[in-house]
């Protein structure tokens, strides 16, 4: 039984792969100087391998035993030679490439790096362009200015209501004095020298202006209305003011918002018997106006709101402005119910409300 | 006495010392992947000796050809070979190009292994993997027993007195009143027989 074990093992060696003869082995097969088992894998090998079996062929012959000796030391010392040499120039190249890469490695970083440095430079600069470009000093200025002129405002219902009770046919009379004259308004152009940029729409919001009441005393109030001194008091009060809204009475068209001197003059001519609009609603409508202009929706929803309660037009203007911002913010519903607000005004904006409301 | 002295040389020698403890599958690929010339150089000095005395009958008797031409040549032709033909076996490879080299007709074209070759290496592959794994290896003895006894009597005969009662090849062919030549000739066929019987055992299967 181990006997046929053992020689189902055998039969693998059949298959068995056994190296060529080695410098030693050669000589020794020869001469034989081998044990029984090594000389048995040899000749398992040479069963497979013509280049050993040639070579054994050959050397049992004497005359190629004898040249056999020097000439295989010789190659194997032709071939040990030659790959010293090779080796050697191989080091050598070797140690020469990655220098090479060392020195182009350091080259590349400190290129990538100044690039670096350059571009982080370049983007602070256009990051700080940036911010200024975005908080220009002068709408901020002017937003700056308008409590100025409101507190100075504010004294006008002080001084101004005696006019108002005492007579109100006067008051109409100025209200529509200050409609008809474009010459007051060159001439308050005029006394202004700091007034840098002056679009044409800044007229008709100088028009709008209540605060020139300046024909009126010369037409037909010379009885009670206050003396012209006190209106140029007033216009130069609201001057400032004036000129804040002027880059922004351009968008104001673009944008679909009624334009103010129409509505005006619409006022002025329904609504004779209303409240005259106040300097405090116009400065805080042209303040909203100019952070709408900028942008600042939610400060110019704010500064509208304020104006929603007034009874004079810029309720109604405010409203219809309001609309406008909900609208652009997306807040169709609420920019709905105040365009509704406005068409039940029954006011100079009704009209336009309501196509915007039917747009919406 | 001197120092020890460190150089290229000494690091060339630990190199190639341990480099001749490599196969010779090894060699080739480190020679053709990082074209190591070392391992080139190992792989040709390891057959170096058997190339001489094969070579030894043609110096003698080609008119005109001496060593210093015919092993250079040869050894470049090889370092040539190596870098872009499959080599599975190098005693073949070597021993095609030395014929080749020999006889200038054939020097052109390139060395493939034969197809008896291919099937005699697949089945030591095999067997070479079954040693690993005891069930597979009992499969293949029984499958080389079926294969044994489907061959001609005579290369039955001489298969298993060589191979499983290990009698040396100038007694089995002093037995049978054969040349070692003719012997050696008549296993190596049986040989191929059988592997080429138990390849295509393998593909039915």
């Amino acid at each position: 039984m181990s006997s046929n074990l053992e020689n189902n093992d055998k039969i693998l060696k059949i298959f068995s792969t056994v190296r060529c003869m080695n410098r030693d082995q050669l000589p020794r097969y020869l001469d034989g100087r081998l044990t029984d088992l090594e000389k048995h894998l040899l000749e398992q090998h040479l069963v497979d391998c013509d280049l050993c079996f040639d070579a054994l062929q050959t050397l049992s012959q004497a005359k190629y035993r004898e040249q056999y000796q020097p000439l295989s030391v010789s190659i194997s010392q032709y071939i040990r030679n030659s790959i010293r040499k090779v080796s050697t120039t191989q080091k050598v190249e070797r140690y020469q490439r990655l220098e090479q890469k060392k020195e182009s490695f350091l080259i590349y970083f400190w290129v990538v790096a100044a690039l670096a440095l350059t571009a982080g430079g370049v983007y602070l600069v256009q990051q700080q362009n940036k911010l200024k470009t975005l908080n220009p000093p002068q709408p901020i200025a002017a937003a700056e200015k308008v409590p100025e002129p409101i507190t100075a405002s504010q004294r006008q219902p002080v001084a101004a209501p005696p006019t108002e009770t005492a007579s109100a046919p006067a008051t109409q009379a100025a209200v529509t004095a200050a409609v008809i004259p474009p010459a007051p308004v060159a001439d308050s152009l005029r006394h202004r020298p700091a007034a840098t940029v002056v679009p044409a729409v800044k007229k008709d919001t100088l028009k709008a202006a209540p605060a020139t009441p300046k024909p009126a005393p010369v037409k037909d109030s010379a009885k009670k209305t206050p003396p012209a001194s006190e209106a140029k008091e007033e216009k130069s009060t609201l001057q400032p003011a004036k000129e804040t809204p002027a880059p922004v009475a351009e968008k104001v068209e673009k944008k679909e918002t009624p334009p103010p001197p129409k509505k005006e003059k619409d006022d002025d001519d329904n609504k004779k018997a209303d409240a005259q609009p106040t300097g405090t609603d116009e400065f805080l409508y042209k303040a909203a106006m100019v952070y709408h202009q900028q942008g600042d929706l939610n400060e110019a929803i704010s500064r509208y709101k304020h104006l929603t309660d007034s009874k004079s037009k810029y309720g109604e203007l405010s409203r219809y402005q309001l609309a406008v911002c909900y609208r652009s913010k997306g807040q169709t519903g609420k920019a709905r119910r105040m365009f509704k607000e406005v068409v039940r005004m029954n006011g100079p904006m009704k009209e336009k409300a309501q196509s915007a409301l039917d747009s919406l | 006495m001197e120092p020890f002295r460190f150089s290229y040389v000494n690091i060339g020698n630990t190199m190639l010392q341990q480099l001749t403890n490599l196969s010779d599958k090894d060699l080739i690929s480190r020679a053709r992947k990082l074209k190591d010339q070392e391992a080139e150089g190992v792989l040709l000095e390891r057959y170096s000796h058997l190339m001489v005395a094969v070579c030894l009958p043609y110096l003698n008797t080609a008119p005109g050809r001496s060593a210093d031409d015919l092993f250079p040549a040869l050894l470049q032709r090889l370092s040539n070979s190596l870098k872009t033909q499959t080599i599975h076996k190098v005693n073949e490879w070597i021993h095609y190009n030395v014929k080749a080299i020999q006889d200038k007709s054939d020097r052109n074209l390139p060395f493939f292994s034969t197809t008896e070759s291919r099937e005699i290496q697949q089945v030591e592959n095999r067997i070479e993997h079954a040693a690993m794994n005891q069930k597979e290896q009992q499969q293949l003895i029984a499958q080389m027993n079926v294969v044994i006894s489907q061959l001609p009597a005579e290369e039955k005969h001489f298969l298993t007195q060589f191979y499983l009662e290990q009698q040396p090849l100038a007694q089995l062919a002093g037995s049978k009143k054969y040349s070692i030549d003719k012997t050696r000739q008549i296993l190596k066929n049986a040989k191929q027989h059988m592997a080429s019987i138990l390849m295509k055992q393998t593909y039915e299967q």
